[in-house]
C-alpha cells in the first residue's frame, strides 16, 4: 500500500472524476487549432477535419485562452509566432490554469531551431511540429497524442477512483490509521485517528510520532518507542494491552499494530492501526467483576454446605462426645489419682518425680481434649434464617419415623399451614424437636399417641399464659408447638431442664437432651415448659417469637 | 485424737473405687469402704454408716441420682453427705473444687486428690453445723 502524502479532498475527487467521465462519454474529442495566419488554420482545418474529433479555432493566444477554459479540449495545436499573446505565453498561461492544464500542446512553428523545441516542452508542450507541415505527419502526431491524452485521462480518472474507494474505506474504518515515514514522521493520518486522538490534522501531519506522545509516555525518546523497532529492523509491533493518551491529557485502551513498509525490499516507513478497545476492557471488568462475585458466592455455598454437614454432625457428636467423655474420663480419674498417690510416696530418686510430672500434664492434655469435644457439641451461637417451623417439625418426625414404628406409636399431626416464615436455626430447632419427639417415646415404651401441634397464637396475658413477661409482651402473636405423649409422664417438673437428669438407665440417656433444648430455645428467646397430662402422659410446650 | 471420718466409695468400675480408697487412706483422715454396685449402695450405708458418700452419677445397675434420692428418702440416712462424681461436664461448668447444681455437689473427672479432699472437707464441715 502506498500513502499520498496530503490528504485529498473528497469532494474534489468525487466531482472532478464525475466530469470527467461525463465529458468522455457524451462528447467527441476536441482539438484546438490556434494561429493567427488564416491561412495555416486553413490548411490545418483541412487536414484533421473529417477524421471524427471537433475542431476548434482561435485566432490569437487570448482567444485560444477562452475557448481553452471554456471548452477543455484534449489537444491544442498553438503557433509559436503570435502577436500579443506568443505560443510560448499561451502555453505558460494554460500550464498554469487548472482548467487548462489538462490539454495537451503542440506547438507548430517555422523556428526550426532545438532551442525552441527545449523552451516549449519546458513549458509543458508535449510536441513540436515544424513548418511547413507535411498534413500526413500533423495526422499522425495529432492522432498519437489523442490516444496518449485519451490513456492518461483514463489512467487519471481510474487512479482517481482507485483512491477515492481508498478513502472511503480508510474514513470508514473504526480503526486509527497513521502512515508513518522512515524518520517515524506521521505522514497520513484518517478521519478515525483524528477523532480517536483528539488532535487536528494539522497537528499531527508531519510531526515525529514520538514528540506526539499518543502511544506510552515516552516523550521525546526515539528509542524507547514501541514503534522505533519496528522503523528501525522492520519488526512488526504489536501490543493487545496498550494506551492512547489524548490531545487533552485523558487515556483510553487500544490494541495497536506497527506494520512495517517495504518499497523495493527496503524499509521506507509504517503504518500503524490502533482500535479503541475501552468498552471490549470494561466488558473484561465487569467480566471479572462477575466471576469474583460468582466464586464468591460459590465460596459462601460451599461454606454454608460445611456448616450443615458441621451441624448433621453435632446432633451425633453430641451423643458421641457425652459416650467418650464418660469412657476416657474415668480411666483418667484413675490415672490422675494414682499419680497424686505416687507423688506422694516418699522418694528421693530424682526420676521418679519428673516421671510423675509427665503423667500429670499428659492427663491434663488428654482432659483438655476430651472438653474440647464436649464444647463442639454444645456450641452456643445460632445461625438465624427465614423458615418454616413446620417444615423443621416434619424433619424431624421423619428421623424418629423408625422408632415410632418400632414402639408401635401413633402419630397425630396438626400442623397450621397458615404460620408462614419466621426466623429460626432450623439445624438446632431440629435437634431440640428430636430430643422432645424421644423423650416422649422413651416415656410411652410401646403402644401409644404421639401428638404434635403447631399453631399462632395471641397472647392475651403472659403471666396467665405461663410465659415470661420479660420475653413476651401482651398481644404479641407466638408460634407455639405441643407435644403431647401418653407415657409415664414426668417425676419432678423441677428437675427435668437440669443438665444430666436423667431417669433413664446408664447408656440410654445422659440427661443433657433438655438442658440442651432449652439452651437452644433461649438462644430464639423463646420458651419452653412441660407439665403432666390430666389424662395421662407429658405435654411440652414451646413458644417462639414471630418477629 | 479425732475419729476418722467414713466415706462410702460407689463407683461401677473397681480400679476407680481401689485408688479412690488408696488415695484417701494415704492422708490418714480417712476410713474407705469400696461398693461396685449403686443398687446395693443403701445396704451397705445402713452397715457402715458413712459420713459421706462418693458417688459416681453413671452406673448400669442404679445410677447415682438414684441412689441419692434413696438415701434422702430413708430418715436413718438422709443426713448423710453426697459428692458426685461425673465424668460428662467439662472443667468450666464445673470448678475443680466442685459445683452445686441443683443443690447437689458435683466434681468432674478427673479429679486432683488435693481437689477432691478439699470437697470432701467442705462438705463434712457443713455438717458440723
Ligand atoms: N415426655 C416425657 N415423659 C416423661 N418424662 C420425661 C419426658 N421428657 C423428659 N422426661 C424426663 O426428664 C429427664 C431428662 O430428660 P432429658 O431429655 O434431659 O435427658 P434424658 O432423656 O434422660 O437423656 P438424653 O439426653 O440422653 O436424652 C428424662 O430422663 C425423663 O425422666
Ligand atoms: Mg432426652
Amino acid at each position: 500500500m502506498r500513502w499520498s502524502r496530503k490528504p485529498i479532498d473528497n469532494r474534489m475527487i468525487d466531482s472532478t472524476a464525475g466530469r470527467t467521465a461525463v465529458v468522455h462519454a457524451d462528447r467527441p474529442e476536441q482539438v484546438l487549432l490556434v494561429d493567427d495566419n488564416a491561412t495555416n488554420l486553413q490548411v490545418l482545418y483541412q487536414t484533421l477535419s473529417g477524421r471524427g474529433y471537433r475542431l476548434l479555432v482561435a485566432r490569437n493566444g487570448r482567444q485560444a485562452l477562452e475557448i481553452a477554459q471554456k471548452s477543455e479540449p484534449a489537444l491544442i495545436l498553438l503557433d509559436i509566432m503570435m502577436p500579443d499573446i506568443d505560443g510560448f505565453e499561451t502555453c505558460r498561461r494554460l500550464k498554469q490554469d487548472p482548467r487548462t492544464r489538462g490539454s495537451a500542446v503542440i506547438f507548430l512553428s517555422a523556428l526550426d531551431d532545438t532551442g525552441n523545441k527545449v523552451k516549449g516542452m519546458q513549458l509543458g508542450a508535449v510536441d513540436y511540429i515544424a513548418k511547413p507541415f507535411d498534413p500526413d505527419e500533423v495526422i499522425v502526431r495529432v492522432e498519437i497524442h489523442l490516444k496518449i491524452h485519451r490513456l492518461e485521462a483514463q489512467l487519471a480518472r481510474r487512479n482517481r477512483q482507485l483512491e477515492a474507494d481508498n478513502q472511503h474505506i480508510l474514513a470508514a474504518m473504526n480503526e486509527g490509521i497513521f502512515g508513518l515515514d522512515i524518520d517515524g514522521t506521521v505522514v497520513f493520518v484518517n478521519p478515525a485517528a483524528v477523532c480517536m486522538t483528539g488532535c487536528s490534522e494539522q497537528e499531527l501531519l508531519g510531526r515525529p510520532v514520538h514528540a506526539l506522545g499518543l502511544f506510552g509516555g515516552f516523550g521525546a525518546c526515539v528509542q524507547a518507542h514501541p514503534f522505533y523497532s519496528c522503523l528501525k529492523e522492520g519488526r512488526i509491533c504489536h501490543n493487545e494491552d496498550g494506551e492512547l493518551t489524548r490531545r487533552d491529557g485523558t487515556r483510553f485502551a487500544v490494541e495497536y499494530n506497527c506494520s512495517p513498509i517495504f518499497e523495493d525490499r527496503t524499509l521506507s516507513g509504517a503504518v500503524v492501526v490502533f482500535k479503541d478497545i475501552s468498552e471490549r476492557k470494561q466488558a473484561e471488568r465487569q467480566l471479572k467483576r462477575a466471576y469474583t462475585e460468582l466464586e464468591k458466592a460459590h465460596r459462601e455455598l460451599r461454606d454454608a454446605q460445611m456448616r450443615l454437614i458441621q451441624a448433621a454432625k453435632l446432633e451425633s457428636v453430641g451423643r458421641l462426645a457425652a459416650g467418650v467423655a464418660h469412657e476416657v474420663k474415668n480411666p483418667l480419674a484413675v490415672i490422675q489419682l494414682g499419680v497424686d498417690f505416687l507423688a506422694g510416696v516418699e522418694s528421693d530418686d530424682g526420676v521418679v518425680s519428673e516421671v510423675i510430672r509427665d503423667m500429670e500434664e499428659a492427663v491434663e492434655r488428654a482432659d483438655s481434649v476430651v472438653k474440647g469435644l464436649l464444647d463442639f457439641s454444645r456450641e452456643s451461637t445460632l445461625t438465624l434464617r427465614p423458615g418454616d417451623i413446620n417444615q423443621v417439625i416434619d424433619h424431624a418426625l421423619h428421623l424418629v419415623d423408625h422408632e415410632l414404628i418400632q414402639h408401635n406409636i401413633r402419630l397425630e399431626k396438626q400442623l397450621d399451614e397458615g404460620i408462614g416464615i419466621i426466623d429460626l436455626d432450623s439445624n438446632k430447632l431440629q435437634q431440640v424437636f428430636i430430643n422432645v419427639f424421644m423423650n416422649a417415646i422413651q416415656a410411652m415404651g410401646r403402644d401409644g399417641v404421639l401428638t404434635v401441634k403447631s399453631r399462632v397464637e395471641r397472647i392475651e396475658n403472659p403471666d396467665r399464659a405461663g410465659l415470661d413477661r420479660e420475653r413476651f409482651s401482651a398481644g404479641e402473636p407466638v408460634v407455639q408447638v405441643e407435644v403431647l405423649d401418653t407415657g409415664c409422664g414426668i417425676a419432678e417438673e423441677s428437675m427435668v431442664f437440669d443438665p444430666f437428669y436423667t431417669t433413664k438407665p446408664t447408656g440410654q440417656g445422659t440427661g443433657l437432651g433438655l438442658s440442651v433444648t432449652r439452651k437452644i430455645i433461649d438462644l430464639h428467646k423463646g420458651m419452653i415448659d412441660i407439665r403432666n397430662r390430666e389424662e395421662g402422659g407429658a405435654a411440652v410446650r414451646i413458644t417462639l417469637k414471630m418477629g | 485424737m479425732t475419729q476418722k471420718k467414713k466415706i462410702l466409695v460407689v463407683d461401677d468400675e473397681v480400679m476407680m473405687t481401689r485408688m479412690l480408697k488408696r488415695s484417701l487412706e494415704a492422708t490418714g483422715n480417712y476410713e474407705v469402704q469400696e461398693l461396685n454396685h449403686g443398687a446395693r449402695a443403701l445396704e451397705a450405708c445402713r452397715t457402715f454408716m458413712p459420713d459421706l458418700v462418693l458417688l459416681d452419677v453413671m452406673m448400669p445397675d442404679m445410677d447415682g441420682g438414684e441412689v441419692a434420692a434413696a438415701l434422702s428418702e430413708d430418715s436413718e440416712l438422709n443426713a448423710v453427705k453426697i459428692v458426685f462424681l461425673t465424668a460428662i461436664v467439662t472443667k468450666d461448668e464445673v470448678p475443680p473444687t466442685g459445683a452445686d447444681i441443683s443443690g447437689r455437689t458435683f466434681l468432674a473427672k478427673p479429679v486432683k486428690t488435693a481437689d477432691l479432699v478439699a470437697c470432701i472437707e467442705a462438705q463434712l464441715n457443713r455438717q458440723a453445723f
